[in-house]
């Protein structure tokens, strides 16, 4: 952690600030939300490193993808996505969002969830322990510094391609595109 | 005529490093009570380059300008308000001036909330209007006691009387008015219990509902101003502004010395004021809507309106 090297602070505090200030949107959409509650509170206590719950997509910039994605929470997640500004970086939490997990042969669940949305990191585990969160969060720090967690630049590049799978499994979207399709 | 420009510029610039630091000394204390090792005291400060450097979705000319009046009037207020020796318009201006002038902040927050269009917002402005319908009250009987033991509306002249005649809230007949402001200091600031207007897990945060990126700055920055403000004014009125106890140990103050040493016993004394009310916010849980009211208009209204009567006996 390199919170406290001013030098790094004066070269780029933009890139600093989008490090140690993560606004999180946990997205209680299975049993993932269970390990959440002990990463904030006092037993592991997140906001020693900047991550703070907010109770906004406005506020924030990391959306935690909690369990399993059925078709219904698809739609909810993807607008929240569209809500949030950029920088944003998406984690998916546990094996649900990664390849469906147990739910690997349910007919409404996704089986993944990077075909629908950009995934910027995966936490995996059934179910992870809450320490994974902090192990995850310092990955993200590596990657933001490599400018690698460009998950918000893919939507806006590939944004026909994801737009394309959001129709097919929801066939009636009523929002209209976030960027021009051609 | 060179000072008053300085204080002009320097005054609303250390209203606003103290605004900051005593939100991140908030979220460090709240930690520390709740046994986590807490935030940097800096977050607040890293938050705001994150927010400022994200991109930020605005609802209309309103939305944009509503967060600008808001931050403007609590420069303004900060400007009437005495910060130790410097008083940059307080001379020209008194209580009365920033009683008005204080409506700005929550007003501007409304209006636009109101462009932002969304139930949450409403709600919480309709919550936080309700919540200062409460407290105005017990306000204006304490603003009405503490003028009338004075003989004056200016809040310079109230601090000078102090200077020589010992804090207000040690001289026996404005303690209770005193009193009275501490417990409604915690609906001004927004501290729990007192928290409803902006309720994260109730109507998700309320007016800050659609603020992301540079609104949310900027709105960071008008709450750490109106803590400024909400303890400044509780340090002007009963604890004697700059000054120290008495008055043979305040004739330096009117030295040269003055200027650096009042701003730091200011300082001292809304720290203090500032922690009383942090450790009543880190163990309460919110009061629901009703009972703030029933609170506010009950015990803080009763004891300033009998200090107001003890006020107007005694004079």
């Amino acid at each position: 952690m390199d919170r406290n090297q001013l030098r790094k602070w004066f070269e780029d505090p933009v890139k600093m600030g989008h490090k140690y200030s993560l606004g999180a949107v946990y997205f209680c959409t299975g049993c993932g939300i269970i390990e959440v509650p002990p990463v904030i509170t006092a037993r592991w206590d997140a906001e020693r490193f900047g991550v703070v719950p907010v109770a906004t997509p406005r506020q924030a910039n990391l959306f935690l993808i909690t369990g399993y994605v059925s078709v219904k929470t698809l739609r909810a997640i993807i607008r929240t996505y569209e809500q949030m500004p950029d920088p944003k970086y998406l984690v998916g939490f546990g094996s649900c969002p990664i390849n469906g997990g147990m739910y690997w042969d349910s007919y409404n669940t996704i089986k993944h969830l990077d075909k629908y949305v950009p995934v910027d990191g995966w936490i995996a585990g059934c179910m992870p322990r809450p320490e994974a969160i902090f192990i995850a969060v310092t990955h993200l720090w590596t990657l933001i510094d490599k400018d690698m967690a460009d998950g918000y630049k893919r939507y806006k590049k590939y944004y026909k391609q994801y737009r394309r799978n959001q129709e097919m499994v929801l066939p009636n979207i009523e929002w209209p595109p976030l960027y021009p399709i051609d | 005529m060179v000072r008053h420009v300085l204080e002009l510029i320097l005054v609303p610039f250390l209203a606003l490093i103290i605004g900051l630091f005593l939100l991140g000394l908030a979220r460090k204390v709240i930690a520390r009570i709740h046994w986590r090792y807490g935030p940097p005291l800096l977050q607040p400060v890293i938050d705001i380059i994150r927010l400022f450097s994200q991109k930020s979705v605005s609802h209309g000319k309103i939305f944009d300008l509503g967060v600008l009046i808001s931050l403007i009037g609590s420069f303004l207020v900060i400007l009437f308000l005495p910060f130790g020796v410097f008083t940059p318009l307080a001379g020209s201006g008194g209580l009365l001036v920033i009683l008005y002038v204080m409506l700005f902040a929550p007003i501007g927050i409304a209006l636009s909330g109101g462009e932002g269009a969304n139930p949450n917002i409403s709600i919480g402005i309709s919550r936080k209007l309700i919540l200062s319908l409460s407290y105005e009250i017990p306000f204006l009987f304490i603003l009405l006691s503490v003028m009338t033991y004075y003989h004056t509306i200016s809040i310079v002249g109230a601090v000078n009387s102090q200077q020589t005649g010992g804090w207000a809230l040690f001289s026996w007949p404005l303690v209770l008015p005193g009193v009275a402001y501490f417990m409604i200091l915690p609906a001004m600031l927004g501290l729990r219990p007192f928290d409803m207007a902006t309720a994260p897990q109730e109507i998700s945060s309320g007016p800050q509902t659609e603020y992301g990126g540079k609104y949310l700055a900027l709105v960071t920055i008008e709450h750490g101003l109106a803590i400024f403000i909400g303890i400044g004014l509780f340090v002007n009125l009963f604890l004697g502004g700059g000054n120290l106890w008495g008055s043979s140990v305040n004739s330096f103050l009117n030295t040269g010395w003055g200027v650096l040493i009042s701003p730091v016993i200011f300082f001292l004394k809304m720290l203090i004021v500032f922690l009383l009310g942090l450790f009543i916010h880190a163990v309460f849980p919110r009061f629901r809507m009703e009972q703030a009211i029933k609170y506010l208009w009950r015990w803080p209204t009763l004891i300033a309106f009998v200090g107001l009567v003890i006020v107007l006996i005694v004079k």
